[in-house]
């Protein structure tokens, strides 16, 4: 009997053990490190987690921010992209190192997972020393951490960088009650990228496609897959960020004026999500499982496009053997919605200076003068990542009108930022990931032959079951 | 006589003091979190605005859609592929354990291999290898076994039995082992005797190697449903929960609505609460059951 209950002790307890975890941090799984990581679908998916790493990671930045303290001119900046925004803000500093020798970045790589995961143990401990300085912040989650945590951000309001240069759109992701809680980086304009040699094959041309409706997107997309065989674009499977898309494009809305999820006899939702099926059905979309199996439906030739947020571009280009043969348009609108557009945003993302920052005078003083206040900043990184800026000045730079090669010498970024434009304002809200993983759900069943309403009242009950306590 | 009792006490207090670094280790790492975290089970709220809401969140819980069938998944997890695991895994382990065999070592490496990699790193092949493009499919078409390639991942019944194929490939060399090392202390002269009197393999098997394995089959048993309920990697890294949380698990939605969503401690500590309190039942069944030792 001693020994019975010795078991069932034992049992129990390393059952607790490996539980024990969970109230502070559970495992994590890791974003990639690859321009995906700029995308939600990322932080749905965990790709290459690196469990390791991560803990790693914290302890590097740790490590960090204990060790700058003996140099006050030393910052720690938490970002995920080697290609993109570690590059850009890597130019940053070598630009600020100019006027100040002395200055120096610890950039410490953290793939967004990584960082959702650190955010919510570091701040749920309450422990704010193990903040870095600086970190980068995706747009959809932006209000959820400044609701959330509002102890984490330094309000910039007032500490001589110009707000006023910023598109007001993206400004907003983060402002709140009307203080500026972050520098903003870069915009998600959506753009649509297709071979321009298969659309050939199939008699078509790139205008065909632009400023077209779905309507007339699906008709042209089942005489080319007929002809051809290729979708025209893909989504990824299990996400519902194609969906917010095309609602954003139509200007609609996710939530109520009282906060509370409108999904219910939605119009611009609900022909959202006929689209979405009526494309899936016949096949002029095609979907991925996985990011990785997403990027390689249009990199090795099962669609012959993508429609996603502007920096998709960097994944397009990935194959330089197709040089030249790609185009880029606009997304096509929601068919009889009198407010559709042909212009949607998806990603895009701000840097926070945390309230742990050592040297907050320094960082606002480095984020004046490079991202709120550099063309020569912006002339560097949009070459060189395809960073769409959010700072109206750089808008007007030269380099903007230059010629790409790989988009048979299409001027493609005066392009995006008349787009960028005209995008409709959209409300994330704090609940958004709750709204957007309840809205993949629906999707998912509605493609496999579910009501439309019934699933919208299930994604309704469930995102109003998140928000209650 | 006084002597002795004094050697015992001697070695009593060498016995705590070599035990002590170990305890406060696992007081300090393990049972001091494991109560910190039940508290805040009985906390509400969002982020680091935690308030004392008592058992409100365990009675949320079973209001939780999600979680219900994320504990539906687990459980079919576990019906259909510990099971398979464990009988293979025996199955295994008893035809190396003859002494005739050749090459037994490497066998048995092989087959205990893929509990060497990494959890992610095979789940994630594992991704791969059931994609619509993958190798899977790929063969299948060649073969004509199937005319087009079936999208694994993306059907309910599917993407489970995927998970299931890949868990037992992981952890049927980890419980081989097991028996391997079980098997070591039934004397081969029983074998040998059962052979002198007649018996067949599957009479050998059932008579000798279960009944003596007993005690072994209880530990992996329990081992494996412990295993099970706390999937995590598998769920995240292979189907992503997908598709619409068809296979989901537990772990894997307490990880989502602490981390990817507006955080809720207090609410994922009850449900992580809740997942040893299924542990607890289940090895409290399996111990009654199959332990009649005492």
């Amino acid at each position: 009997m001693k020994r019975k209950l010795l078991g069932m002790l034992l049992t129990v307890s390393m059952t607790a053990t490996i539980l024990a975890g969970c109230g502070g941090s559970a495992p994590a799984p890791a974003g990639t490190a690859d321009s995906s990581a700029q995308d939600t679908q990322t932080a749905d998916t965990a790709e290459e987690p690196a469990k390791d790493s991560e803990t790693a990671d914290t302890q590097d930045a740790s490590a960090d921010t204990g060790n700058a303290g003996s140099g006050d001119s030393t910052l720690t900046v938490w970002t995920w992209d080697p290609n993109f925004n570690i590059y850009s803000i890597t130019e940053a500093e070598k630009i600020y190192q100019k006027e100040n020798p002395d200055f120096k970045l610890e950039i410490v790589e953290t793939p967004w997972e990584d960082m959702q995961t650190n955010l919510g143990t570091i701040l749920g401990s309450g422990n704010l020393s193990q903040l870095p300085d600086i970190l980068l912040m995706q747009d959809f989650a932006f209000q959820k951490y400044a609701i959330t945590y509002p102890d984490m951000f330094t309000d910039l309001t007032g500490s001589g960088i110009d707000f006023s240069k910023f598109g007001p759109g993206k400004l907003g992701e983060s402002t709140v009650d009307g203080k500026n809680l972050g520098v903003p980086f870069d915009a998600g304009t959506e753009v649509a990228c297709y071979r321009k040699d298969i659309l050939e094959q199939a008699g078509y041309t790139v205008e065909d496609l632009t400023d077209i409706d779905w309507d007339k997107f699906i008709e042209i997309g089942k005489d080319v897959k007929a002809k051809t065989g290729y979708s025209l674009f893909s989504t990824q499977a299990g996400s519902a960020d194609f969906i917010m898309q095309m609602v954003q494009s139509a200007g609609g809305k996710i939530w109520k004026d009282d906060g509370t999820p409108d999904f219910v006899g939605n119009e611009i939702l609900v022909k959202s999500l006929e689209t979405y099926k009526e494309l899936f059905d016949t096949g002029v979309m095609d979907t991925g499982n996985s990011w990785d199996e997403y990027i390689a439906t249009f990199t090795s030739g099962k669609t012959l496009g993508t429609i996603n947020g502007c920096w998709i571009i960097a994944s397009v280009q990935a194959d330089e053997t197709q040089s030249g043969l790609w185009s880029l348009t606009n997304m096509p609108k929601l068919s009889g919605i009198s407010s559709a557009t042909n212009y949607s945003n998806q990603g895009g993302s701000t840097w926070v200076i945390t309230s742990n920052c050592k040297n907050v005078e320094l960082a606002s003083d480095f984020f004046a003068k490079t991202f709120a206040g550099s063309n020569e900043l912006y002339d560097t990184i949009l070459p060189g990542c395809a960073a769409i800026s959010c700072w109206t000045p750089a808008a007007s730079s030269s380099v903007y009108s230059e010629p790409i090669e790989f988009f048979g010498g299409e001027k493609i970024y005066s392009k995006i930022a008349d787009f960028g434009a005209k995008v409709p304002a959209f409300e994330r809200g704090v609940y958004f990931t709750e709204a957007n993983t309840a809205i993949a759900t629906a999707a998912t069943n509605i493609v496999n032959g579910a009501d439309i309403d019934k699933e919208l009242e299930a994604a309704e009950e469930t995102v109003n079951f998140n928000m209650g306590n | 006589m006084k002597s002795k009792t004094r050697l015992n006490q001697r070695r009593n207090i060498y016995g705590w003091l070599f035990l002590i670094p170990a305890v406060v280790l696992i007081a300090t790492m393990s049972f001091a979190p494991a109560v910190s975290a039940l508290i805040t089970s009985f906390k509400t709220g969002n982020g680091a605005d935690l308030h004392f809401g008592g058992l409100k969140n365990y009675s949320r819980i079973l209001k939780d859609a999600v979680f219900v069938q994320s504990i539906k998944n687990c459980f079919f997890y576990l019906i259909i592929q510990v099971p398979i695991m464990l009988i293979l895994a025996l199955i295994l382990a008893s035809m190396l354990n003859n002494n005739k065999l050749r090459f037994k070592g490497i066998m048995r490496t092989c087959i205990f291999l893929p509990c060497a990699t990494s959890l992610v790193a095979y789940s994630i092949i594992f991704r791969t290898l059931f994609a619509t493009d993958g190798f899977v499919n790929l063969v299948a078409t060649k073969l004509h076994i199937i005319s087009e390639p079936y999208n694994f991942l993306a059907h309910p019944t599917s993407a489970k039995i995927v998970i299931i194929i890949a868990l037992v490939w992981r952890w049927t060399g980890y419980n081989m082992v097991f028996y391997l090392a079980g098997l070591q202390n039934i004397e081969y002269s029983v074998y040998e005797a059962a052979k002198i009197d007649g018996a067949s393999a599957l009479q050998t098997f059932l008579r000798i190697t279960i009944p003596l394995l007993k005690p072994t089959i209880l530990l992996t048993a329990i081992m494996s449903t412990n295993g099970t309920l706390q999937l995590f990697d598998e769920s995240v890294n292979l189907t992503n929960g997908g598709p619409s949380n068809a296979s989901i698990t537990m772990s894997h939605y307490i990880y989502n609505q602490a981390f990817q969503g507006v955080p809720k401690f207090g609410y994922t500590s009850a449900m992580s609460f809740v997942i040893l309190f299924l542990v607890a039942i289940l090895a409290a069944v399996q111990l009654k059951v199959g332990d009649k030792r005492d």
